[in-house]
């Protein structure tokens, strides 16, 4: 990860308003109503009358706009990496496909691009990768940006034919792990292990996903959500790096540590919470969940802990592509690099307490930088072969 | 054309064998059109990987279809525990404030099941609201909610209505006289009501079961909330494979077995009453007098809307007031309310015209084939909303790429998945009304049309105004057809909750589920007041 020499590139916004706007528009404000326009659109836009080409690199960016209004996101620096106000100007219709649950956040930095620009609509629909390739499949993709919250999504919609190659300064503000020619992530998703405070210190969390096997403290008191996909992904991460044999004894031995074994959960929400409740006292998770817990309860007994250099610490991404029979490449291909825009990394940090995929941008201050963690080197569009990982959990229990 | 058309030209062939003929045609036609997208199913499985076959007979796969069994069997009997009663108490005792616990029974409907789970786990759950309220009691520690109890329980309190409702609209339609002749002949008013009445409702308890049956086996979330492990699971987890959908397409079909089977076993206890002898009924309320149980008895419709209405609502209000500054990521528009509102509509009505031919079909004719055509229909609602979206996608851009993503297409879609709950109410309404009465109303010299119109549609109201009702609610809270088939940039109530809850921002959830009940209630009370019946 050489490629992310942040604090060099970084430069600061001009944030153009005054902090009495600023407050004045603060997001509350912005998220709640129809009619009401952001101050930074009001300031240089008026009606959406179609004379108005001016190429305006001149609209200003309130950075508190695109900021989160979580008390977890106060006194951040200014976001640095490439500025909305630096991209040309988004003009047109767009349909863009959110696949997954973050989707109503993924939807509100839609709405803000759209609220910057007047000439620019954006039409959403929550569709995962099942609906565009079977749309794909009769040549009738309606979608001109697909969205997904998992690598996986991407690659098998990149198999299928139906994407289109990103434009190189797009794919070149994101670390190589992280994009492929027909992909780029937008923003990361790390496994974690989310513990209770009041039952563990930090340093009673193995560093390493084998040694979960042989902790006797933990016995009983964990959880996992098997049948939610980023977990699958993780699985299927730990086969492609182990091997087969190892996970399958790697999923033996969680089972069996202790009387009580694995609790289960939906999802990997319900496995934060729970930790948190002090339900059970740790579990497998993806990172973001725990941040929302604390944000929603800010004294929940909760923190993070990583491991190293395996499944457990894989970094998945959220990552878009332009579908290959668009009616507007442009624009798609645009909109995408928007994604990759301080502002725009910005918002996917401190609303979905995302990794940024740019240098510019930090996490929230609760989380490791992600050049600080270790992830395992593995190639993310390997995470799209799930049947012989749910062969592996029928085989071994886990799933029925 | 409307069916209304249909059978205006119908009543003027006057003869009343090819009518029938062309009834039958009508039904049959919906009934395959309402099951088609089993077909892609059928082509998928076909295509699955030979892996997948042996997915079906694995130990892991049939211990859960085990579970499911029992889930829909233990849920089934508890609805009938509740749901009938609550139907006597307010259609045919003096209860008080009867028009107010009927709506209060129908609306646990609306509430969508995860929210339910949610509410429930979190309030009993081991470190629940609950469980922290009895610590300062000595209480240290309750029976646990997860496992088949806290299943039964949500799926219970969430799916009750159908039971309410139905036999809420076959009490409706009982002809009193029959209950005042019993009683003249000395029998209690409990006595009557078991003797005469239970027999005729019978077809509507029935067909309520039915739907809480099948609504419990296709839910995924509440047994996953609640760890235990249901059929469900393996196709929501086969269903996030992308690149193999062969398998989830094998597991929908061996769910059809299933299905197919409680279609069988329900038929036989509704087709014994089809024998019912009943004249169209002036159901009027209170004719069982409760005495100085009236009030008492409030209890338990009371006890019933606290558990099923105001633990979720709690749980969520709790949930927006413990979070310190409101978490204002998602925009919550009145359109979402309207688009809910116009497209649950839209399925009622659509659901309602569509159900009256199959309806009428298995109500009155004895040939084979109208109890196959009734059965066909149910077809669709067997389908998860997951698989039936996603054939339907197919369906929609390989052959009518422009109805694709419309409201029609959406519409059809709910039809699909609803229209069992009309046909059951209707058919059951159907099923009381003695056939002398439209031959008198003929006799009369009134046109078969006419006579159905004047006479019939009257005597079926309940089972109409029921029907509508479920279609109505259960719209209300779909959500995985919805998402693959609404229009772009069309959201509604509960893509906006799934939204939230999905991404765990409860305590945004709680303002859209209260207006959620609130619309719903205000819809239910318009449908009442529309019923020829007061309550």
């Amino acid at each position: 990860m050489g490629d992310r020499d942040t604090p060099t590139r970084r430069q600061f916004l001009a944030a153009g308003s005054v902090i009495g706007t600023a407050a004045l528009a603060g997001c509350n404000g912005i998220f709640s109503g129809g009619g009401e326009e952001t101050t930074s659109s009001t300031t240089s836009t008026g009606t959406t009358s179609t004379g108005t080409t001016s190429t305006s690199t001149s609209r200003d960016v309130d950075i508190s706009n695109w900021r989160g209004s979580s008390p977890l996101v106060q006194d951040r620096p200014m976001p640095g990496g490439p500025s909305i106000t630096e991209m040309p100007d988004l003009e047109g219709e767009l349909t863009l496909y959110i696949g997954g649950g973050e989707g109503g956040l993924y939807q509100q930095l839609a709405t803000l691009l759209q609220k910057h620009y007047p000439d620019f609509t954006v039409h959403t629909r929550y569709s995962a990768a099942n609906q565009v390739l079977t749309e794909g499949q009769n040549g009738q993709v309606r979608a001109d940006v697909f969205w997904a919250n998992d690598a996986g999504s991407l690659g098998v919609v990149e198999d299928a034919d139906l994407a289109a190659s990103l434009d190189g300064d797009t794919t070149d503000l994101v670390p190589s792990r992280y994009h492929t020619d027909a992909w780029t992530g937008v923003a990361g998703r790390a496994r974690a292990i989310p513990y209770n405070t009041k039952q563990f210190s930090e340093s009673d969390v193995p560093d390493s996903i084998d040694a979960f096997t042989d902790t006797a403290d933990l016995d009983a008191k964990m959880g996992w959500a098997p049948s939610y996909p980023a977990f699958q992904s993780f699985v299927t991460a730990m086969r492609v790096l182990e091997g087969e044999d190892a996970t399958r004894s790697w999923l033996n031995g969680m089972q069996e540590r202790g009387h009580g074994g694995m609790s289960q959960y939906k999802n990997e929400w319900y496995v934060s919470n729970a930790v948190a409740d002090g339900e059970i006292g740790a579990g497998i998770a993806n990172h973001y969940y725990t941040i929302r817990v604390i944000s929603s309860r800010p004294n929940a007994p909760i923190d993070l802990a990583f491991t190293k250099n395996d499944a457990g610490a894989l970094v998945d991404v959220a990552g878009a592509e332009v579908m290959k029979d668009t009616s507007n490449p442009e624009l798609a291909q645009n909109f995408v690099h928007h994604l990759l825009s301080a502002e725009a990394q910005e918002f996917l940090a401190t609303w979905s307490f995302a990794y940024p995929m740019i240098g510019g941008v930090d996490p929230v201050e609760q989380l490791p930088a992600l050049s600080a963690l270790n992830p395992p080197d593995l190639d993310l569009t390997k995470l799209a072969n799930v049947q012989p990982t749910l062969d592996l959990l029928r085989q071994t229990g886990v799933l029925s | 054309m409307t069916v209304r058309d249909r059978l205006i030209g119908l009543a003027e062939f006057g003869d009343e064998r090819r009518r029938h003929r062309a009834i039958a045609a009508l039904a049959t036609c919906f009934a395959l059109l309402v099951a088609s997208p089993v077909i892609w199913m059928v082509v998928r499985a076909l295509g699955a990987p030979p892996d997948a076959f042996a997915l079906l007979v694995s130990p892991g796969t049939l211990q859960v279809l085990v579970n499911s069994v029992v889930v829909i069997a233990a849920v089934s009997a508890f609805s009938v525990l509740i749901g009938v009663p609550l139907a006597v108490l307010t259609v045919q005792t003096d209860l008080p404030f009867g028009r107010f616990w009927t709506v209060t029974a129908a609306l646990p409907l609306v509430i969508p099941e995860y929210i339910g789970a949610f509410a429930f786990a979190s309030a009993f759950g081991p470190h629940g609201a609950f469980a922290d309220a009895l610590v300062p009691l000595g209480v240290t520690s309750i029976p646990t909610i997860y496992g088949l109890q806290g299943t039964v329980i949500v799926f219970t309190l969430f799916t009750y209505p159908y039971v309410f409702l139905t036999t809420r609209a076959g009490l409706l339609s009982v002809d009193e006289t029959l209950v005042e002749a019993a009683r003249t002949l000395d029998r209690s008013s409990i006595g009557a009501l078991r003797e005469i009445v239970l027999p005729q409702v019978l077809p509507a308890i029935s067909a309520g079961v039915l739907l809480t049956a099948l609504d419990s086996l296709a839910d995924f979330g509440t047994p996953a909330i609640m760890h235990y492990d249901t059929f469900m699971r393996q196709i929501y987890v086969q269903y996030n494979n992308y690149a193999q959908p062969g398998y989830t397409a094998l597991l929908s079909m061996e769910l059809l077995v299933v299905v197919a089977v409680v279609l069988v076993l329900e038929s036989r206890v509704s087709g014994d009453a089809n024998a019912g002898f009943s004249g169209g009924g002036s159901g009027r309320p209170g004719s069982v007098r409760l005495g100085r149980w009236r009030w008492p008895a409030t209890l338990f419709p009371a006890a019933v809307a606290v558990l099923a209405i105001g633990v979720p609502l709690a749980i969520l209000v709790k949930w927006h007031y413990r979070t310190g500054t409101t978490y204002a990521g998602f925009a919550f528009h009145l359109s979402d309310v309207l688009h809910s509102v116009e497209v649950s509509a839209l399925a009622a009505v659509a659901a309602l015209v569509a159900s009256l031919p199959v309806a009428y079909y298995a109500a009155r004719s004895d040939s084979p084939l109208s109890t196959v055509v009734d059965r066909v229909s149910y077809v669709g609602y067997a389908v998860p909303g997951l698989v039936l979206g996603i054939s339907l996608v197919y369906f929609g851009t390989a052959f009518v790429p422009a109805l694709y993503q419309t409201l029609p297409m959406l519409v059809f879609a709910y039809v699909v998945r609803f229209l069992p709950q009309a046909v059951g109410s209707v058919r059951s309404s159907f099923l009381q009304v003695d056939d002398t009465l439209t031959e008198a109303a003929r006799t009369l010299e009134h046109s078969p049309l006419a006579a159905f119109r004047r006479v019939t549609i009257p005597l079926v109201a309940p089972g109409l105004a029921a029907g509508a009702a479920l279609v109505f609610l259960t719209t209300m809270k779909e959500l995985q057809a919805t998402l693959v088939l609404q229009p772009t940039g069309f959201r509604t109530l509960v893509t906006y909750i799934w939204k939230v809850q999905e991404a765990g921002y409860y305590s945004e959830a709680a303002i859209p589920a209260l207006v959620l009940v609130g619309v719903s209630a205000l819809s239910m009370l318009v449908l009442l007041a529309r019923e020829r019946y007061d309550v």
